[in-house]
């Protein structure tokens, strides 16, 4: 259990390092078109690209913003319950958040299985394929779910949630 | 079940699942999956991941990321601390000068930043102390960051006006120049508000806090001052001139920002080592993230809604009451105030602007005007319990304070920006006359 926590920490780390690379990546792409318009050239696949990155960041930082409880929640129900109530509360928050992302993590696969068989590309001049684009939001969302499970471990033993450097 | 019923019923269920504590994003996203299961079939599940991509893959989105990307860079430095010290060295013989000059930094920061608690949390972390330490009462102190943090939703680059742009099909830049003039018109008032305050209680603290508030400045202070804040002033002006000067659109002016804050950051503050880039742009990506998911989210919600037909039913509801227009304005506003103390402004706008916008416009209300009314009503959300993100945000940034302290200091401001809501209603032009003059009469 230990290890899987710990292990998983890593994962998120390591995901929303490769999402800041995306999105450093989309920022320069961006200065790069506007100094290529600027010198009179016309741009075409700089814009696609920089949005994909960003899509891709976010998906890649969902477990990381998980882990460090970025994903905004309004917990007003609870100030209201006993304590006892409150915490079992936060358990069963924790149970739907990890169904909700298996639940949308199942669709976004099914999304991207169905863009890959057909083969569905942009209708830009660049015309990448969708599918890697969407084949990020299965990706991000499942390793959501499994951040979630280590969130319900750390839930029952405590003593696992890692000290913040 | 007719259309305004389920309209009734998400209402219900929507502020019970968020109010449990679940994030909002996956809440938003199981209400939308529940509702078009049960009343439409399990069919129409299928394009949610569609809807949410489709809403994600906007280039007028990417300048989120960038502009949180150019705050985290900049917060992330003692430009806050720079800022306000800068202004102080010049307000130095004014009563509550220290006060004002945070007041005028939270001002200036919001100009570079795009986010309320980022604002309040950059200024305060150095602010805030300062001013208990020369004596300034610490109600006082912490109200007037806590309320002038909230600027950074109003003045722009705002991620709110960015939101409530996509939302309503409004122009970005339009909605950008019409936040100018009231942000700078709450920055007076809160100024002016810190200066009565201070003339009244004089001189507090101990001795020695009083001897530190009573230092007085040279020319040449006063202007190594000046130096420190002129890289951000350049970047204030560049983002302005790129803007609306034709040369690039938002986004590309967030990118080149953000690029400009980076570079800023690494070569004046010297933060060249890997982990503190890391951390700017770990803080990046997970408030990027946070924000981005609950716009897809609202997306698919809002998806739902329309779906079921409860959006168009329930905007035609509201027309067909027949309230006077600014009986309506006020119920409007009244709703938001209530979702603003509960709710975050990026999910309101998201959630509400598809019923409220063809109401607004049944009533000729201009749609530039109220995203500015929408937004001082945000602000108030902002420092307003339960969920007053900015109170918790100067919490953390002076533990030894309470919160009801701070909850109190910032009353007044609250008042303030009401009051301001109520000029803007009588004055729209202090939101319209900019955008008019700069970029022409809206069609």
């Amino acid at each position: 259990m230990e290890q899987y926590v710990r292990g998983m920490s890593r994962v998120c780390d390591a995901m929303a390092l490769m999402a800041a690379v995306f999105l450093a990546v989309a920022a320069v792409v961006i200065c790069w078109m506007v100094l290529y318009r600027t010198l009179g050239y016309s741009t075409s696949w700089e814009l696609e690209l920089s949005v994909f990155l960003m899509v891709c960041s976010l998906f890649l930082a969902s477990p990381y913003t998980l882990k460090t409880k970025g994903h905004v929640g309004v917990d007003l129900l609870s100030v209201y319950l006993p304590p006892s109530a409150a915490r079992a509360l936060v358990g069963l928050t924790l149970v739907v958040g990890l169904a909700a992302t298996l639940f949308l993590g199942t669709l976004g696969l099914e999304f991207t299985m169905d863009s890959f068989m057909k083969g569905e590309r942009t209708e830009s001049v660049w015309a990448p394929y969708k599918w890697p684009l969407y084949a990020t939001m299965p990706i991000g969302l499942f390793m959501t779910s499994a951040q979630y499970v280590a969130e319900i471990m750390v839930f029952f033993r405590p003593e696992l949630q890692e000290q913040p450097a | 079940m007719n259309e305004l019923q389920i309209g009734g019923l998400i209402l219900l269920v929507t502020l019970v699942v968020l109010f449990s504590g679940l994030p909002i994003a996956w809440g938003l996203t199981l209400v939308a999956a529940g509702f078009l299961v049960a009343f439409n079939g399990v069919g129409s599940l299928a394009n949610i991941p569609l809807v949410m991509i489709d809403e994600l893959a906007s280039f007028a989105l990417l300048t989120i990321p960038l502009f949180i990307l150019l705050g985290a860079a900049i917060g992330s430095t003692n430009a806050g601390r720079d800022i306000y010290e800068s202004l102080h060295r010049w307000l130095d013989r004014v009563p509550g000068g220290l006060v004002i000059a945070n007041i005028l930094a939270c001002g200036l920061f919001s100009a570079i930043s795009g986010s309320s608690p980022a604002t309040a949390a950059a200024i305060g972390k150095a602010g805030v102390p300062e001013m208990i330490q020369r004596g300034i009462p610490v109600r006082l102190a912490t109200g007037s960051v806590c309320a002038g943090g909230t600027l950074g939703i109003l003045i722009p680059p705002s991620i709110t006006m960015i939101l409530y742009g996509i939302a309503t099909e409004t122009s970005i830049g339009r909605l950008f120049l019409a936040g100018v003039i009231p942000g700078i018109m709450l920055v007076l008032m809160f100024a002016i508000y810190a200066w009565v305050a201070s003339l009244i209680t004089g001189p507090t603290g101990t001795a020695a806090a009083r001897a530190l508030a009573a230092r007085r400045y040279s020319m040449k202070e006063k202007f190594e001052g000046l130096g420190r804040v002129s890289p951000f002033i350049m970047i204030v002006i560049m983002i302005g001139y790129a803007m609306y000067g034709g040369i690039a659109t938002p986004s590309e002016v967030a990118a080149i920002s953000a690029a400009l804050a980076m570079a800023l950051v690494v070569v004046i503050y010297k933060a060249r080592t890997k982990e503190s880039q890391w951390r700017i742009f770990r803080e990046t990506v997970r408030e990027s993230t946070m924000i981005l998911l609950i716009i897809a989210a609202a997306a698919a919600f809002s998806y739902m809604m329309s779906l079921l037909y409860v959006t168009q039913t329930a905007a035609q509801w509201l027309v067909d009451l027949g309230l006077n227009r600014w009986v309506l304005m006020l119920a409007i506003n009244f709703f938001l105030l209530i979702a603003g103390m509960f709710l975050p402004p990026v999910a309101i706008i998201l959630m509400v602007m598809p019923i409220l916008t063809p109401v607004l416009e049944a009533n000729n209300f201009d749609l530039i005007w109220f995203a500015v009314m929408l937004t001082i009503n945000m602000e108030i959300g902002l420092i307003t319990p339960p969920v007053g993100l900015n109170l918790y945000v100067l919490k953390g940034v002076v533990p030894s304070v309470s919160i009801k302290d701070i909850l109190i200091g910032s009353m007044p401001f609250v008042l303030l920006m009401m009051l301001s809501m109520v000029i803007l209603a009588f004055v729209p032009d202090l939101a319209l006359w900019l955008p008019n003059q700069m970029m022409g009469a809206a069609i």
